[in-house]
């Protein structure tokens, strides 16, 4: 019984997973190319999740629409923050662009705060569900899985197919080399920026349509966390990675929570939270020599 | 001997402020509570700066510390006020508790820095203070979700009076000493070896290993000295105050926002310069409280972009710059 | 006595599958005045990192004083009497000189022997040494490349090494520059006294001018150990420099020119 309990609950998690994975591309994107760890992500996932909100019940639009609406509205955050803040601090020691990343996130969240109250929000999409032997998998959640593979393909072809990817690639590899041959780094680094931040965005929407709950300006930071740990277990720079590492961690969260919710006297789900700091540990136990500095 | 003497003279603005504000706190009636808050913004930010100031790292869950603090006291008060002969005694129990588990915290955080550097640093002190906030709620314990209430216990044990006075005066009064205390521990650290090798390692942690520098025991101290500080506070101004604690009030990152601006504020590594943040922060704060409540993050999430980008010294960095070759010189630091 | 002061034994260092230093040994006494030169690419810098303790290597032993350092940590070096200046300086940047050149005191040999005022003081002797004096009190980070270099090198001194590791402390320098280092080195050798100085040179000018013995590397490999004159001039050491076997006479006569 608790097989297939657990069973289920990992198929759930690998369906989050690729939620995760897709949230952390843009952080992975963003650190590979400008050497910026943007410490206000969980906050931007949180814009994304209010934009759905917002389509869907002042607009009654569905999530589908608004997964290209949150990436356009990401990228345009994106490009506003980049030339507001981060352009002049690509060349300033590593503290200020953290700090400024940090008073971002805070920034998006009073605004949020200003704009929707603190309150917990939610929205019931309705749309039903998919019964398996083991488990019933509402649609909205596989839903939610085909965009992140989508997304992922399509981040995989643009990478390596087009010019402009590419570009990018090379500037993640080697800035002054790709300059010497003719990449505009300066644009590549805003245009990079406003992508991992529009990835972001829109992975909020992904996520909403998973936990359609608990939506609220201060969601974010849990997710930051998350996305950290991911980023880490995927490596630092590869957005691929990052994708898979994804789907490794909601595995395993999903899979701790069924076995939390077992345990007699313990609240599984604050349980389940804390378990990603618990992963990181473990690895930076375990893994001393793969994390230092950059 | 001239020498030795006019090295602390930095002291002097500092303690004085301190002095001044106590003094009008204690006289005029009605400040003191204003007071009590500016010396809080001032303990913490001279606390938190002689984690970042002078290591350079940076310490998002910097709350944890002033969280377990709380716990610290709340559980030591709880644990033993059964135990009346202690009488007050209990509260220094509280307060040993309140460092020792500032403590593992901090060779946590020493341990992490082993690994990480920068942004993952920060980061994953966030980590530290989720994990351990979750775990509490999780794990169900130090009361889970609902967290502790001792000022029942605190009360029967001490007495209604004695108790009044601890939590209008006396916890107030020690945030004072910590923040005193505090400033004179970022003087001596950054006049001692300690201070030299812990630039050494906020500018070039290789560097300094080859230059015969062990950066981990600097660290550490650092780490640990920062972390009690900010146990201290907590300790004192949240536990002992208020006689209770739970994680979602305690666990807070804005409070580490709040230390981030302070510094920021007045100038990060400097002595006088979270004395400078901590009073213009602080007066700020409470006067948008009266006037707007609920929007302080929002007025200074951005105030903090604007001054990494255009003013990343503070005002102190900047009237140090200003005053360089003054008489007035040695006495800002 | 008759224990070297450093010596390398079968020093080898890899990097994944590339193998930047391959079973160096050598040994260094005290007071000697050393070169180690090569090709770049040869394995020096990386030689040096070993021997300061920046990583270990994965073969060999380094042994100083007798005692085996191989896998002591860096910052355990410094106060035995390994001191170190970079390519590329690194000063701590927003320290002064003055307390930049103090660290060096602080924590070197003299480490636990000297207080605070102590250091400024042997920082002060070694700044005047190095003709910064000017520049005591400013930021370190505002520095001319140059003034940095002799920071570097004021900031080494002031730990009071027995042995003095100097990387490429003269590249990019024109020659009279070189000469006035060169006879700059000469004069800390024999004032500072066990201070040996073993430098890593592309500049042949240097070399032929400082070094009693001349360490050629190659391919992370030692290719010749001799004494300056003999050390240069061996054919092997010209082909890898000229990529063919010298025309001997007129090799002869080129490198003695002044």
């Amino acid at each position: 019984m608790v097989f297939t309990l657990l069973a289920g609950n990992l198929i759930h998690g690998l369906l989050l997973g690729g939620v995760y994975g897709v949230a952390t591309m843009g952080l992975s994107l963003i650190f590979g190319v400008i050497n910026v760890v943007n410490v206000g992500h969980g906050q931007f996932i949180m814009v994304g999740a209010f934009v759905t909100l917002t389509m869907f019940t002042a607009l009654g639009l569905s999530p589908l629409v608004a997964i290209p609406a949150a990436l356009i509205i990401g990228m345009a955050l994106g490009f506003f923050f980049f030339y507001t803040v981060m352009y002049r601090l690509i060349k300033a020691p590593e503290l200020t662009s953290l700090l400024a990343t940090f008073a971002m996130g805070i920034l998006l969240e009073e605004v949020a705060k200003l704009i929707f109250g603190a309150d917990f929000r939610g929205y019931n999409w309705g749309l039903g569900k998919i019964t398996l032997a083991i488990t019933t998998i509402p649609m909205s959640k596989v839903y939610a899985f085909i965009g992140s593979i989508v997304t992922a393909l399509f981040l995989y072809f643009w990478f390596s197919k087009t010019r402009l990817g590419m570009a990018v690639r090379s500037v993640i590899e080697d800035t002054e080399g790709a300059r010497v041959c003719g990449v505009n780094v300066g644009w590549i680094y805003a245009l990079s920026f406003a992508i991992g931040i529009g990835l972001t965005v829109m992975s909020g929407v992904l996520l909403t349509m998973f936990i359609p709950v608990g939506i609220n300006p201060y969601m974010g930071g849990g997710y930051t966390l998350k996305a950290f740990v991911i980023a880490v277990l995927g490596g630092l720079t590869s957005p691929y990675g990052a994708f898979f590492a994804g789907l490794i961690f909601g595995l395993i969260e999903n899979g701790a929570y069924t076995l939390f919710a077992l345990i007699p006297g313990v609240a599984p789900f604050p349980l389940t939270v804390s378990l990603a700091f618990w992963i990181l540990f473990f690895l930076l136990l375990v893994k001393p020599t793969g994390l230092l500095g950059k | 001997m001239n020498n030795t003497i006019s090295k602390y003279y930095p002291l002097i603005p500092v303690l004085g402020a301190y002095l001044i504000m106590f003094l009008i706190g204690f006289i005029m009636p009605g400040m003191w509570q204003m007071v009590a808050l500016l010396a809080f913004y001032c303990a913490l930010g001279q606390s938190w700066n002689i984690f970042m100031g002078m290591t350079g790292y940076v310490d998002f869950g910097y709350v944890t510390f002033i969280a377990l603090g709380t716990y610290g006291m709340s559980l030591g008060i709880s644990y033993f006020s059964q135990y009346e002969w202690l009488g007050v005694g209990i509260i220094a129990i509280g307060f040993i508790f309140a460092l020792f588990l500032a403590s593992l915290s901090a060779l946590l955080e020493a341990f992490i820095a082993l690994r990480l550097r920068g942004a993952y640093f920060a980061i994953a002190c966030i980590g530290i203070n989720e994990g351990l906030r979750y775990f509490i709620e999780g794990a169900k314990i130090w009361g889970g979700s609902e967290g502790i209430i001792f000022f029942g216990a605190l009360t029967q044990a001490l007495g209604r009076d004695t108790v009044n006075q601890l939590t209008s005066f006396w916890a107030d009064f020690s945030v004072f000493i910590i923040a005193a205390l505090a400033a004179f521990l970022n003087m001596y650290y950054m006049r001692s070896k300690i201070g030299y090798a812990l630039t050494a390692v906020r500018e070039d942690e290789d560097a300094a290993k080859v230059m015969g520098i062990n950066t981990n025991k600097y660290k550490t101290i650092a780490f640990l000295t920062s972390g009690w500080l900010g146990a201290g506070v907590g300790a004192m101004a949240w536990g002992l105050k208020l006689g209770y604690v739970y994680p979602g009030d305690v666990f807070v990152i804005h409070y580490t926002v709040e230390c981030i601006v302070v510094v920021l504020l007045g100038g990060a590594g400097t002595l006088l310069g979270p004395v400078v943040g901590g009073l213009i922060y602080g007066l700020s704060k409470y006067w948008l409280a009266v006037i707007m409540p609920g929007f302080q993050l929002l007025i200074f999430a951005p105030i903090i972009i604007i001054i990494i980008v255009a003013a990343p010294e503070g005002v102190v960095g900047l009237m140090k710059r200003r005053l360089k070759g003054t008489k007035l010189e040695m006495f800002i630091e | 006595m008759f224990m070297s002061l450093l010596k390398l034994e079968n020093i080898t260092k890899r990097f994944g599958g590339l193998v930047a230093v391959d079973k160096v040994s050598l040994e260094i006494q005290a007071g000697e005045l050393i070169g180690i030169v090569g090709p770049n690419g040869s394995g020096k810098t990386t030689l040096f990192n070993v021997i300061s303790g920046v990583y270990p290597p994965e073969e060999g032993k380094v042994i100083f004083e007798g005692k085996d350092i191989t896998r002591l940590p860096a910052y355990k070096r410094a106060p035995l009497g390994l001191g170190r200046t970079f390519q590329i300086p690194r000063p701590f940047s927003s320290a002064s000189v003055r307390e930049n050149v103090a660290i060096g005191a602080m924590f070197g040999t003299l480490s636990g022997k000297v207080s605070v005022d102590d250091s400024l003081e042997i920082a002060d002797r070694y700044i005047e040494l190095v003709g910064i004096k000017a520049h005591k009190d400013k930021e370190s980070g505002t520095l001319t490349p140059v003034e940095k270099k002799m920071m570097e090198i004021a900031r080494a001194l002031a730990m009071k090494p027995k042995l003095l590791l100097m990387d490429e402390a003269m590249a990019g320098m024109n020659p009279k520059d070189i000469d006035s280092m060169v006879q700059f080195i000469k004069r800390i050798k024999e004032e500072e006294g066990i201070a040996i100085v073993s430098m890593v040179e592309h500049i042949m000018r240097a070399v032929v001018g400082l070094a009693e013995r001349v360490v050629v590397m190659n391919f992370g490999a030692k290719l010749v150990d001799a004494g300056t004159e003999e050390a240069l001039t061996d054919p092997r050491v010209v082909e890898v420099y000229l990529g063919h076997p010298p025309d001997e006479s007129k090799w002869k006569s080129e490198i003695w020119k002044k």
